[in-house]
Order: structure tokens, then C-alpha cells, then sequence
């Protein structure tokens, strides 16, 4: 007891963490809803948003921006859920994550570069087409190229969280559902999926919510032509210096956002008929 | 039942091919003379001596260094500092409240923090360049520390500080002989994390960075831009080997802080 | 006695190994129809992995598995007609209670009508009524292991395989629990096959036990000849309390140990082969020093509610454990008496097969 009294006395040391809350993550989000009631030339106005929900290209790009992100996701899911089930099965399960992360510690603008290389007109896909007879097509920027390799920088992302709670899964679950009678399908379908779900979820937002703001692959190489809102925001604080618009879009991304969280959040599975604790 | 497990082999080898070959691929052609990644034209080491007589670009891989080592550093203390206060608030909501706002960064995009930062360096008269990005990384890399640090705050339980409460020891000798020993592994994997977010931030940097500093990550980007130049590539193959240096340290620091507390289990048992 | 009747479950010379590490060896089994069978051992004796053996979560290296007749070796688990209560339960946390009851029955395709009428008939069996819509998080250890208990029993085994299902337990409620599988056994009349290490439980509610240990069956029989003929040392030790002691046969029915010869029931042996001799604390009497037929000094002793605990030492330094209902002196001498049927003498290295041939021969004099 007396332990306790005497260390939270002394907090001084909880300052810097304090500040570092009120300073960088309270301040910033308030000053950026605060911008977006500024036009270009720093008066108040409501006219961001009125712009932003009447114009049909804002509205447009955000449908697009969220599809495009749906897509990614959806795409990176098909690929990891197997692939962290398999991880789990393997001999060294630990060691197989590993080499699976180690592509995130290596830059992404280097891989973003790497498929500039590999998709371009003369490039080794084209080589491959032409090869098996389908001839050279065109590979960079293009919607094709741009959900390719933002799938392949999020993979590693999505095989995380599935494979911890695929690995936390009690082999007895597993056993159960064979004792009672289950298939192989119906035990995935109806014990080991449901029960992974929290991984999934986690992995959805760990990928969805960077998806929707993926500016440099956009523009390196989505060529311009998918704008998602994080290209929107980009180009509205560094290249026409309209603040205030680019706070809008970032209000809009946030809302998303917390919207995305509040679907895959960490609510109780199923709190149905009014049953709490 | 045989031929289903090579089957499974087949999926995640396919996985682990199309992750590693976009790396492999690079680092190939920064060894090809030529000026393109589109055939190889033959062994040649003439992207790194380039690479190294780019004093420019040497430059900026010291500032990426230099800002990745402190921000790291600074924003491994204040975290730990972070978690051992959120491990000692006593009112539940305090304490949920305080890990929300910990992680709003985490899962915020990071545009979204590039551009409120960037207004909130603009409102604050801070300059952009070499302060605004340290102090950027510093703030996106602190949750994560936290993260790191707190799970082994409280895997350590009270009656560890009790004990040693109970031993005499102040509250500088709990916390520099007992608290911070045993939470090592935490705060080193919290250093390391803090390390390659650093490291591998583009978005975030390319808001605050202004027009006179810039980071590896920024200067890549705007190379790429303007097409294939194989000196990235040489560049690649040197952040690769970096990259590989610290994987292997982070997994032998795992390695050792599992044996460390399997050997404290053995003690015990 | 004389009725032929089929053994539900037969494992005839069942091996498993990992490698260079046997598990089971030569495990031979046959459950009859109806009855209450317990596998008692130390943890790590192979005990829960016949139990998956027979369940189908492993598959034997080597043998066979026979239900009702059939070899049932190749045939996957989920086709089984035997059901299982974990250990942990396993209860899926993401299914309520009677949706847990009911996952079996739902994957077989039976209509929505008989679902929800059998699952309420099972858990009524195990007295959760009215927990159906309780989610599993929301119930305690004692009523998901009833949960667990129903979840298995609605599928009509003909066989419950039980996996240490009360070890997780308190000891209050773990006593209630043995009485309510016995019961519940009784009124089903199917096959129960209980995994436990603890003995106190096996003897409570088996029918037949068998005792386990390194892999091997050491002993299978009824909870009473277990504990009253124990086939060796480790069974002796391992089931109730037992003082074993160091003896000589002299002849049958005469043994000698502690310097002392004694009239016993047991016989077969060769003369003067050396054996233990398994004298069960309760079965001792404390009488006046120079009456007993050993004199043992008493060292400590301790009360435990309805007998004392002592502790005494004979001459030849053998440990004596002594139940009585009155308390002795520490650091006296004190006489002991037994019965020559409470001796029961055991060779040191017999069969199982040996052993019962031995007590065939010699018991029905």
C-alpha cells in the first residue's frame, strides 16, 4: 500500500508521455477538423464540405477510394488466411513468420520501385506474356498493377494477426468438432473460421484503413489514374496549397476510419438477446 | 495424405516466392550493367562505386541513420516512461482512456498524420526540416514502444516490486534494479520496432520535411519518379543488407530474452 | 457370468510412438456394453492417449481397434460412434450453450424440431434446464463441464470416452460430480471410459479399473481386488496407502519379514523367493508393546479429522504408517496386529496374466 502512495506521488516522470498525448495526438486531430473550416485564404466557411458533397468527383473518387481499398483487402485476405493456416501446420512455424515479415523491414518505396521495373513495357511480366503467347500488354498504371502491389506490400500484414489467432486455437475445438461428427470443411467452416475471426478482423483493419491512402503507389504506379483520398489529401497540402480542402478529405478519411474500426472492432462477438454479464 | 502435404508445401513456397522476388529482382539488377531492369547485361559493381561517390545521397542515408537513432532512442524512454505510468493508474477508465489515445496513431494512415502534423508544426511556427521530421518519427513511434513495454510491465506482477520494496529498495533502486532489468526484452523490442518505423516512413516525412532535408524514403520516391536509374537499385541491395543486420539481431534479442526467462523459470522451479 | 457377449471396444496389441519414444506398448483392452471402465495413472503414462486412440484424434503405430466387431483403425474420427468430454472442455466460445449441446446433431442434418428437443433433454440430464441461452463465458467450470457432458451424450454414444473431466475442478464440487456420472452412467447404460490420475475417484466409480503406468496396463479389475491384491509395488503404492515391506517366502501360506515369520492367504511362489508384502495402514491395530506381533517405535504423527496418521519405525529401519483412532505417543514403543488374510504378499516380478493364473488356483481352495 505504502508502495503505491509513494510512486504515484512522484508522476514526474509520466510528464513527457503526457505532453507527447496532448501535443501529437489530441492537438493535431483538433487542429486538422479546425483547418477545414478554412477556405484557401484562411476565412471561415462551411464551404469545404459543401463542396465536398456536392461535387460529384469527390464523391466519386471517395466510392472509388473505399472500393479500390475493398478490392486490396479482399485480395490480401485470399491470400494470407491459407497461408497463415499452412504456417501453423509447418514444423518451425516461428521461423517461416519470421521470413514473413522480413519483406515489410525493407522499404517500400524499394518494392514500389522494384514492380516499376518489373511492369514496365520491356519488363520480365511482359517477357513472361509474350512468352507463354499472350504478348506484351500494358502492366503500369493500370487498376491491375496498382491493387498487385498494394496486396503485395500488405500481405505480411493481414498473415499476422491470422496466424496468432489461428496458432491461440486449442487443438481440443478441432478435436470436438470431429468427435461430433464434422467434415474437414464443416470443422473450418463452422469452428476454426468463426473462432479465427477476431484475426481476421484485425487483419482487415491493419490493411483497409492504409489502403484508403496509399498515395506514392497511386502515383508511381496507379499513374494518376486511381485517385484514392490519401492522393486527394496529398495533393491538396503539397501541391495546391488548399488546406483547408485537404483537412476536409482527412475529416472524411478519419470518419472512415472509425467507421471501419467500429465493424471489425473488439466488441463481443455476439451479445444477442440482450444478455450481458 | 502424403500428397496433400506437398501440395500445402507448393502454396507457401508460391507465397514466399512472390514476396521475396520483387527484392531478389532489384538486388540482381543493381549488379547489371546496362541501364535498365529489363535484361541482364553482365556482372558489374559500377552502381555502388556510383552509389558511394553520390555524396549526396550519402548525406541523406546519415541524416535517415541519425534521425531514425535518435528518434528511437528518445521515443524508447519516453514510452517506457508512458507504460510505466499507464501500468500504475488505478482508475480502470483512466487506463483504457490512456491506451485509446496511445493507439489512435497506430492505427491512424499516415496521411493523416503527415498533415496534421504538418499544420500543427505550421501553427506552432516550427520550421520544417531536420526538427519537424525527428520530432514527427519521435511521436509515431512512441505507441508502439508502449505497446512493446507494457505486456512485460505487467507479466512482472506486484509482488516482484514488493519483494524488493520489502528488501529496503527505494524507488529509483526498484525501478533502476528491478523494474527495468526485467522489462529489457520489452524495451528492446520496442527500440527495434521504433527503429524500422523510422527507417521505413515515407508518408509521414514527405509532409513535415520541407524543401531543405530529406530522408532515404523521400529521396527514393522522388528518384522513382523520374524513372529506372540502377544506383536505386545498388541502394536497395545495401538497405537489404541492413534490413537482414536487424531482423537478425531482433530475433536473436527474442532468442535471448525467451532463454532468459525460461533460464528464470528454471531457477525458480 | 457365462453369457458371450461381444466387447464394444477391443484394442488388441495397440503400440504408438514418436519417434524413438513409445507411448503405449501392447496395449490390450476389452470394454464390455454398460459398463463404468476407468484408465488410472500417473500423467504421461499413455492413459489419455488411448483414449484418442479409440477416439480417432491418433492413430495407432501399430495393432488393432475394434468397435462393436469392427476394425475401426482407418476410419476418421468424425465417423465414429463414440463421443468425448475434453478435459478442457472445449466448449466453442463463439456457440451458446444449447447451440453447443446441439453443433453435433446440426451437422447431421436432424430437423430443427429434434434438435431443440433432444438438446433440452440433455441438458435437463445434466441438470441445466433452463441454461440454454447462456453463452459459455457466462456459466462457471462446474456448469460447462455439464455442458461439455450433454454436448456429448446427445449425439447416443455407445461409448463416452471421458478425458480428466473433473480435474479441473474444486474438490466439493468434484465430489458431487462423481456421484452424478456414476448415476448418470447407470441410468444410460452405455460404456463410460474414464481418464483420471487420481485414484480415490477411480475407486469411487468404476466398475473395473486399470491401472497404468510407463505405457503398459500394469492391472485391470474391480476397484476392491485392485486395492486388496495389487499386482506389484507400483500399483500397491499407487493406489491408497500402503506400508510395502521387504519378506520371504518360507513356504504357501507362510511368509517372513522383519525377522518375524507370519501365516498369510497367499501362495505360488517358490519356497524362499523373496517378495514385498503390502500391509494397508488401516488394516493395523495398535495394542500394548509386548502383545504385538511387531514392536515399532512411533516417530511423528499427525490428526486428519477421523484417524490419527502415525509414523513408526521398526528395528530394520522399514517405515510403518499407521491409521488409528487414537492418538500415540511419540518416541514410544508400540505393538501392531494384524489379520494373516490383511497380508497380501507380492512377487516382484509377475505378469498380469501370472499373477490372476496364481490367484485362480490358489483362491478357490
Amino acid at each position: 500500500m505504502q508502495r503505491k502512495q509513494r510512486l504515484t506521488r512522484s508522476t514526474a516522470y509520466f510528464i513527457p508521455y503526457t505532453l507527447w498525448i496532448l501535443l501529437f495526438v489530441i492537438a493535431p486531430v483538433l487542429l486538422l477538423i479546425y483547418q477545414s473550416f478554412f477556405n484557401i485564404d484562411g476565412q471561415f466557411t462551411f464551404a469545404n464540405y459543401q463542396t465536398y458533397f456536392a461535387s460529384s468527383t469527390y464523391l466519386m473518387m471517395t466510392v472509388n477510394s473505399v472500393w479500390y481499398a475493398f478490392l486490396i483487402t479482399l485480395a490480401t485476405l485470399l491470400i494470407s488466411y491459407p497461408t497463415a493456416y499452412l504456417l501453423n501446420e509447418t514444423k518451425h512455424p516461428q521461423l517461416w513468420l519470421l521470413l514473413i515479415i522480413m519483406p515489410t523491414w525493407i522499404n517500400l518505396l524499394l518494392k514500389a520501385y522494384a514492380f516499376i521495373g518489373i511492369f514496365s513495357q520491356a519488363g520480365i511480366a511482359n517477357q513472361f506474356l509474350s512468352f507463354i503467347g499472350i504478348g506484351p500488354k500494358q502492366l503500369l498504371f493500370t487498376n491491375f498493377s496498382f491493387i498487385f502491389v498494394a496486396a503485395y506490400i500488405q500481405i505480411p500484414f493481414m498473415v499476422l494477426p491470422i496466424y496468432n489467432s489461428i496458432s491461440e486455437l486449442k487443438p481440443s475445438y478441432i478435436n470436438a468438432s470431429r468427435d461430433l461428427g464434422a467434415t474437414n470443411w464443416q470443422t473450418f467452416s463452422r469452428v476454426i473460421f468463426p473462432l479465427t475471426l477476431p484475426g481476421v478482423k484485425a487483419g482487415i483493419q491493419a490493411v483497409f484503413i492504409p489502403s484508403l491512402s496509399l498515395f506514392m503507389l497511386t502515383r508511381l504506379i496507379g499513374g494518376n489514374k486511381v485517385i484514392t483520398l490519401g492522393t486527394a489529401i496529398e495533393e491538396h497540402f503539397l501541391t495546391t496549397m488548399n488546406w483547408g480542402m485537404g483537412s476536409t478529405i482527412g475529416v472524411v478519411l478519419i470518419v472512415a476510419m472509425v467507421i471501419i474500426m467500429w465493424l471489425t472492432g473488439g466488441r463481443k462477438p455476439r451479445s444477442r438477446k440482450g444478455l450481458t454479464k | 495424405m502424403k500428397t496433400r502435404f506437398k501440395w500445402r508445401n507448393l502454396y507457401l513456397w508460391l507465397v514466399f516466392i512472390i514476396l521475396y522476388a520483387p527484392i531478389i529482382f532489384l538486388i540482381v539488377y543493381s549488379f547489371s550493367q546496362g541501364t535498365t531492369m529489363n535484361n541482364f547485361h553482365g556482372f558489374t559493381w559500377s552502381h555502388y562505386q556510383d552509389l558511394f561517390a553520390d555524396s549526396r545521397l550519402i548525406a541523406i542515408f546519415l541524416d535517415t541513420l541519425l534521425i531514425a537513432l535518435l528518434s528511437s532512442l528518445l521515443a524508447t524512454t519516453i514510452g517506457t516512461l508512458g507504460a510505466l505510468g499507464i501500468n500504475n493508474t488505478t482508475r480502470p477508465v483512466t487506463k483504457s482512456t490512456l491506451l485509446a489515445l496511445n493507439n489512435i496513431l497506430m492505427v491512424s494512415p499516415d496521411v493523416i498524420i503527415g498533415a496534421s502534423f504538418l499544420i500543427f508544426f505550421t501553427a506552432l511556427k516550427i520550421p520544417l526540416g531536420f526538427g519537424s521530421v525527428l520530432l514527427s518519427h519521435i511521436a509515431f513511434s512512441i505507441p508502439i514502444v508502449v505497446l512493446m513495454v507494457l505486456p512485460k510491465i505487467q507479466e512482472m506482477g506486484t509482488s516482484l516490486l514488493d519483494a524488493a520494496a520489502d528488501l529496503g529498495a527505494n524507488n529509483w533502486q526498484l525501478l533502476s534494479q528491478v523494474i527495468v532489468p526485467y522489462i529489457m526484452p520489452g524495451i528492446f523490442s520496442g527500440f527495434f520496432m521504433a527503429l524500422t518505423y523510422s527507417l521505413d516512413d515515407f508518408a509521414v516525412t514527405f509532409f513535415v520535411t520541407g524543401n531543405g532535408f530529406t530522408t532515404l524514403s523521400v529521396e527514393i520516391y522522388s528518384r522513382a519518379r523520374q524513372g529506372i536509374n540502377l544506383e536505386i537499385n545498388a541502394l536497395s541491395g545495401l538497405m537489404f543488407l541492413l534490413a537482414l543486420v536487424l531482423v537478425i539481431g531482433y530475433y536473436f534479442i527474442n532468442q535471448y530474452s525467451s532463454q532468459h526467462r525460461k533460464a528464470v523459470r528454471g531457477r525458480r522451479g | 457370468m457365462a453369457v458371450n457377449t461381444q466387447p464394444i471396444i477391443r484394442l488388441t496389441n495397440v503400440c504408438k510412438s514418436y519417434g524413438d519414444h513409445q507411448i503405449l506398448k501392447n496395449i490390450n483392452l476389452e470394454l464390455e456394453a454398460g459398463k463404468f471402465y476407468t484408465l488410472l495413472g500417473p500423467s504421461g503414462c499413455g492413459k489419455t492417449t488411448i483414449l484418442r486412440t479409440i477416439a480417432g484424434f491418433t492413430d495407432a503405430t501399430a495393432g488393432q481397434v475394434m468397435f462393436d466387431g469392427q476394425v475401426i483403425n482407418d476410419l476418421p474420427a468424425n465417423q465414429r460412434q463414440v463421443n468425448t468430454v475434453f478435459q478442457d472442455y472445449a466448449l466453442f466460445p463463439h456457440l451458446n450453450v444449447a447451440e453447443n449441446v446441439g453443433f453435433g446433431l446440426k451437422l447431421h442434418k436432424v430437423a430443427k424440431a429434434e434438435i431443440d428437443q433432444r438438446v433440452q433433454q440433455a441438458l435437463a440430464l445434466v441438470q441445466l434446464a433452463d441454461f440454454g441461452d447462456r453463452e459459455i463465458s457466462e456459466i462457471s467450470g462446474g456448469q460447462q463441464q455439464r455442458v461439455a457432458i450433454a454436448r456429448a451424450l446427445v449425439m447416443q454414444p455407445k461409448v463416452l470416452l471421458l478425458d480428466e473431466p473433473l480435474s479441473a475442478l474444486d474438490a466439493k464440487l468434484r465430489k458431487d460430480m462423481q456421484y452424478e456420472l456414476r448415476d448418470l452412467q447407470q441410468r444410460l447404460g452405455i460404456t463410460f471410459l474414464f481418464v483420471t490420475h487420481d485414484q480415490e475417484e477411480a475407486l469411487a466409480m468404476s466398475d473395473e479399473i486399470f491401472v497404468m503406468n510407463n505405457g503398459e496396463i500394469l492391472q485391470g479389475g474391480t476397484p476392491v481386488d485392485i486395492y486388496d491384491e495389487p499386482i506389484n509395488h507400483f500399483v500397491a503404492n499407487f493406489i491408497g496407502e500402503s506400508n510395502i515391506i521387504p519378506g520371504n517366502m518360507l513356504q504357501d501360506y507362510e511368509v517372513e519379514f522383519v525377522g518375524k515369520r507370519f501365516e498369510c492367504a497367499d501362495a505360488g511362489m517358490r519356497p524362499n523367493e523373496a517378495v514385498e508384502i503390502v500391509l494397508r495402514p488401516e488394516d493395523l491395530d495398535i495394542v500394548a508393546a509386548d502383545q504385538g506381533k511387531l514392536v515399532v517405535t512411533v516417530d511423528s504423527q499427525l490428526f486428519r479429522g477421523n484417524y490419527f496418521e502415525i509414523v513408526a519405525y521398526d528395528n530394520d529401519h522399514n517405515e510403518w504408517l499407521v491409521h488409528s483412532t487414537n492418538p500415540a505417543d511419540e518416541g514410544t514403543p508400540i505393538g501392531l496386529t494384524f489379520d494373516p488374510q490383511d497380508i497380501h504378499v507380492m512377487r516382484l516380478h509377475e505378469s498380469e496374466a501370472a499373477f490372476d493364473a496364481r490367484l485362480e488356483r490358489y483362491e478357490d481352495d
